[in-house]
């Protein structure tokens, strides 16, 4: 019957040829190394038996996390050539780090129970915890986007404006180089007696961290331009608000970008540093909250949880940025 | 009336206590339709003079006419191509040509503007590479872009800083080549204000050539180049009246440059002593 779907659709039968060409993988040593790894880890983990004092009833979470590895592994190789060894190299090196822990930590019981669980105890909390930790996710995220949005939009246009006139620089400037290493954390109890909640106070506080580096990244490259670009703009005879738009701030981007990614990295460190001093929900909340019980299971789940999303946050930035900055390194491309 | 008029310019430039004049005495009329070289050795001020056309930068003294007109500032009445950097590096091909004419021309709507730049992109042939961004072109094609650009922007005057001095010598043959086709296949010639320091060039593609001076930057000679159009550059280099205009060119531009050669060959000397 599939020959039949094949013969009346050549679409569909080019598609499948295009994966049996793509299913033929380039597998060096390293790769092979890294599959056997992840194989090897896959069958300690379901045939040796955990030390009593780290055994869970059910290892199979982990097990489905490393079976998830392989797949992304090969997937990712099969898919696109690019990056090829990098990936490699990641992969490879996450494999040693979890065979270690599992090795180690789980069928030797090397270290106290207590404070090292093994990654079964660990990634078996995602089953029991998961309702909480995917709200915490899900309100960690709404306060860190929306603060870290809301900076975009104050800060970039502010910026701009304030680059482009020399004058305005001259006072901003070296204000925005005196406020702005100061931790955005210190805000915090201030803004927990002056809002509401403390949603809209941690919002707040993300604001005021992500709005500097914005700020300063921004303002630094609209007044580092280079000024044959603007000559070449002031000759088309643009108006003001022509010439901020289409020429300096695309001319700026890559400085935007390289502000607004500090201040990313900085909203994540604000916003769990928040949660664990003054929230009751929340990835840092969980975290902070784990630890009054000495549960530290729970507390390295939500670490591993933390860095995966942050993880994941990262990549789309990048993507967005490689998008929106294309016609930089096009060069290399072609 | 001249279409462009530069009257008793001085330029200086630095703060009050140093000030040094780059430009002094500047008197020159370019009649409508006349392409003019600016020539002169690096450091005469000539991309000055031309920035100042532009309405990049105001005169010390003196003052700047289009069309009996002061300048303000720039305008699309003014096209210029700088030797690189005229074009804007996000923007691809098209995008560099269609942004160009939206704001010189606003009353065109947004079709018309594409029309025209898709022609001009062709006329330059560039039109394998619309959708390129100026990063992935080689710099002659960049070149080929930015004047592409002006003349879709239809301005009066066209301003021009060494075009092509960053490109190689066949690269510039071609170069030269298609600004004199475009040029003179309009019926009324654009007025065109061309800086080199390219003896050869300015002799083929000027009207008149203006020799400057270095430090500060004066006007030596206006010469008339005699040559009929079109000029057809192998017959033109190898004419007698040519060898004959190209060394009286040499001679005044090498005269100001004599005694700064043999002041850096005396060092030269010195340093190997």
């Amino acid at each position: 019957m599939n020959v039949n779907v094949n013969e009346k659709n050549p679409d569909a039968s080019n598609a499948i040829t295009g994966i049996i060409r793509m299913l033929k993988v380039r597998l060096g040593p390293l790769q092979a190394l890294t599959i056997g790894l992840l194989v090897a880890l896959l069958l300690i983990s379901v045939f040796v038996p955990d030390v009593p004092s780290q055994a869970v009833p059910d290892n199979s979470l982990f097990q489905g996390v490393i079976v998830a590895l392989l797949v992304i592994f090969v997937l990712g190789l099969m898919l696109s050539e690019d990056s090829y060894q990098k990936k490699t190299d990641i992969f490879l090196i996450l494999g040693i780090m979890l065979l270690a822990w599992e090795v180690l930590i789980g069928k030797f019981g090397l270290l106290d129970p207590f404070l090292f669980p093994a990654p079964g105890k660990v990634f078996a909390i995602y089953a029991k915890d998961y309702a909480v930790m995917y709200h915490g996710l899900i309100s960690s995220f709404a306060i860190l986007l929306t603060g870290y949005f809301l900076a975009l939009v104050v800060a970039v246009p502010l910026a701009l404006v304030i680059g482009w006139r020399k004058r305005a620089f001259d006072v901003a400037y070296p204000i925005a180089k005196a406020v702005s290493p100061i931790p955005p954390t210190v805000y915090l109890p201030y803004a927990i007696v002056l809002l509401p909640t403390f949603s809209s106070a941690s919002v707040f506080v993300i604001f005021i961290g992500a709005f500097w580096p914005i700020f300063v990244g921004t303002v630094h490259g609209v007044f580092n331009l280079d000024q044959r670009l603007i000559n070449s703009a002031k000759t088309l005879g643009l108006k003001e608000h022509v010439m901020l738009r289409k020429v300096v701030l695309p001319a700026a981007l890559p400085s935007v970008f390289s502000g607004a990614t500090i201040a990313l990295i900085l909203s994540f460190i604000t916003l769990t540093v928040a949660e664990m001093i003054a929230a009751t929900s929340g990835l840092g909340w969980y975290i902070e909250y784990q630890h009054q019980y000495a549960n530290y299971d729970k507390v390295i789940a939500g670490m591993i949880l933390m860095g995966a999303s942050v993880v994941v946050v990262m990549w789309f930035f990048d993507r967005i940025q490689k998008h929106c900055l294309r016609w930089q390194n096009a060069g290399d491309n072609s | 009336m001249a279409r462009i008029g530069l009257e008793n310019i001085i330029m200086s430039f630095g703060t009050n206590g140093k000030r040094s004049n780059v430009l002094e005495d500047i008197n020159l009329q370019v009649n409508d339709g006349d392409f003019v070289s600016l020539i002169g050795p690096s450091g005469c001020g000539k991309s000055t003079l031309l920035d100042l056309v532009a309405g990049l930068n105001k005169p010390t003294h003196g003052r700047i006419l289009i069309d009996g007109q002061e300048i303000l500032g720039p305008g699309p009445d003014r096209g210029v191509v700088f030797q690189d950097y005229s074009l804007f590096p996000w923007m691809s091909a098209l995008e560099n040509v269609c942004f160009a004419i939206e704001h010189s021309h606003e009353k065109l709507s947004k079709a018309e503007a594409l029309a025209r730049a898709i022609r001009y992109l062709e006329v330059v042939g560039l039109s394998k590479f619309i959708h390129k961004y100026p990063s992935t072109l080689s710099g002659g094609m960049r070149q080929r872009l930015a004047i592409a650009r002006m003349f879709a922007m239809d301005p009066g005057v066209f301003l021009m800083d060494e075009p092509f001095g960053a490109l190689d010598s066949l690269n510039r043959v071609f170069m030269q080549d298609l600004l004199t086709h475009l040029w003179s296949r309009d019926e009324d010639r654009k007025t065109v204000l061309f800086v080199t320091h390219d003896v050869d060039e300015a002799i083929l593609l000027s009207d008149k050539i203006v020799v400057m001076t270095p430090t500060p930057g004066r006007i030596k000679e206006i010469i008339d180049v005699p040559f009929p159009r079109p000029r057809k550059r192998h017959n033109l280099f190898s004419s007698q009246d040519y060898v004959i205009l190209r060394s009286k060119l040499l001679a005044r531009f090498s005269e100001d440059m004599q005694d700064d050669i043999s002041r850096q060959e005396n060092e030269l000397i010195t340093w190997s002593i």
